[in-house]
């Protein structure tokens, strides 16, 4: 096996050749080109347009603290059901992790118009408080900034359970088991085994749901009225303005975002 | 009559679960009720009197997004050979065959996850903008897809002995009798379960599709948008329903494959 590999190195390049030309022409190739565009011209005016207090500084603002905020919280919902999932046997387990695992693969639109039956002028929940109240209470939150929060938790909690279920599932618990026969207490053992051994799993499910909610740009199309996320900045520069240099250079900005805060909380992709 | 701790805490667990389940399937739920009701309890319908009947409702959204839906099965039709092709020998190349710079090739292939789609749609029509929109929809399904066929050939190529495969060889197999009588019947479970999450991904990728689409040439989610900007909910709910007739079956095998974390970090 060994031999082999080494007689024939250059037997792995060749099967990989092919993945190598499609990533230098279609992935590399224009992110590169996207990157030259936004520091063109003296000055790089574009790139410039963007990182100056404005438009599209705020939208990069609300991205980044609107997908922190949601990662955080999707984080701190999920912990529960990935322990019971993972942990625990009882009837309709199966079921559960099927609903929860659903959204999964629901695009941002899907997951905007879910949020409207539930939020929107007459969604659900405000008909439902109506029928109960009199009122129809949360009427329109959907189309507000804490609708879109619910909307990014909507599709990160599925992500956070299913990342925090396998992360527990090979959580080496006879550890824990060993400090409680040495004594520790719950607290001890929380801090000082259990959070340490669990820390990269929960750093990298933050990875996930924040880089994912960076990115989404359906919700924000379909659910923002005045607050402005930064796809959808793009969206609006390159449709609307027809402001190619500064679309790119936001898209730019907004791809380094992610991939740096990526980076930082351990790359979250083994 | 005292109850044990530990058994609150489960249940309460258990609950807790339950209800986020629950607020998960609610929407959907409802969005099917939507279509299959004929209360005007969500408002007037907008397009007028044709609409009668669930049946009536089903033709009439198929009548005014049956070529989205047609561009998305091809999309999907080009996406998933494609994706497996690219990514299942280079999957093999990084696991069995390393060479100098795969490493990198291999985290190069797997960062379009953590790339916004807008970013990369951009990026392709300032680059290659002349070019068929349909390929360039399709390059760029495939950065987002092939990542997941790395990663679930190259998951169940850690978990078969390689020795099977010196052993073929010690025998006297020649390479290509090896790759066809030993390593392919291994993996075909990792490439079955590739196969379905690229196709549930390609199927409801919205983020760099909507941006390539054109007019002429629109996916379904694309579609998807106009409809829920401007149709009444009862179109809405049927066209989603339309568009999750697929995913769900994909889904339930994908869970059945135990393949779910495997797209857990996809751009939403």
């Amino acid at each position: 096996m060994r031999s082999g590999a080494a007689a024939r190195p250059w037997a792995g390049a060749l099967l990989a050749l092919p993945l190598l030309l499609f990533l230098c022409g279609l992935v590399l190739w224009p992110m590169g080109r996207l990157a030259a565009a936004a520091f063109a011209g003296p000055g790089a005016p574009a790139l410039r347009a963007v990182l100056a207090a404005g438009r599209y500084r705020t939208a990069l603002g609300h991205s980044l603290l609107l997908s922190a905020a949601a990662a955080l919280a999707a984080v701190a919902l999920s912990l529960v059901p990935a322990w019971i999932l993972a942990r625990e046997r009882f009837r309709g387990r199966d079921l559960l992790r099927t609903a929860i695992s659903l959204p999964l693969t629901f695009s941002g639109v899907l997951v905007g118009f879910l949020m409207i039956v539930l939020l929107g002028r007459i969604g659900a929940v405000p008909k439902l408080l109506e029928l109960l109240t009199g009122r129809p209470f949360l009427a329109s939150l959907a189309y507000t900034p804490a609708g879109l929060f619910l909307a990014y938790l909507y599709f990160e909690v599925p992500r956070a359970v299913v990342t925090l279920e396998s992360a527990f599932r090979r959580f080496p618990w006879e550890l824990d088991a060993a400090a409680r026969t040495l004594g520790a207490g719950p607290f001890a053992r929380l801090t000082r085994v259990v959070l340490p051994l669990a820390a990269p799993a929960l750093r990298s499910t933050l990875a996930i749901t924040f880089s994912a909610s960076m990115g989404s740009f359906g919700v924000a199309l379909l659910l923002s009225r005045r607050f402005s996320v930064a796809p959808l900045e793009v969206y609006t520069e390159l449709t609307g303005f027809l402001n190619d240099a500064v679309a790119g250079a936001l898209c730019l900005v907004l791809a380094v975002m992610t991939l740096a805060v990526d980076r930082l909380l351990g790359g979250g992709r083994e | 009559m005292r109850i044990p701790p530990r058994r609150i805490a489960r249940q309460t667990g258990i609950a807790w679960t339950a209800a986020t389940a629950l607020a998960l399937v609610a929407p959907i739920l409802i969005t099917i009720w939507g279509a299959f009701s004929h209360s005007e309890f969500y408002g007037q319908r907008s397009e007028g009197a044709p609409v009668q009947g669930t049946a009536d409702l089903f033709r009439y959204v198929l009548g005014i997004w049956g070529e989205a839906l047609l561009h998305s099965a091809a999309l999907v039709a080009a996406v998933v050979p494609l994706a497996l092709l690219l990514g299942a020998p280079a999957a093999y190349a990084f696991r069995r065959r390393p060479f100098p710079g795969a490493r990198w090739l291999e985290s190069a292939a797997l960062a379009p996850l953590a790339l916004p789609g807008i970013a990369l749609a951009v990026a392709l029509i300032e680059t290659a903008g002349g070019a068929p929109r349909f390929l360039l929809l399709v390059a760029g399904h495939l950065a987002y897809t092939v990542p997941l066929v790395l990663k679930t050939v190259g998951n169940a190529l850690s978990g078969f002995d390689p020795a099977l495969e010196s052993a073929a060889k010690a025998l006297g197999a020649p390479p290509v009798e090896t790759t066809r009588r030993i390593v392919l019947p291994l993996l075909v479970p990792s490439l079955v379960l590739a196969a379905l999450l690229v196709f549930a991904v390609s199927w409801g990728e919205f983020n760099v599709s909507f941006l390539l689409a054109t007019p002429l040439l629109q996916t379904f989610p694309a579609a998807l948008y106009s409809t829920y900007t401007t149709n009444s909910f009862p179109v809405a709910a049927a066209a989603t329903i339309v568009f999750l007739l697929p995913v769900v079956p994909a889904l339930l095998a994908i869970q059945a494959l135990g393949g779910e974390e495997f797209h857990r970090g996809l751009p939403a």
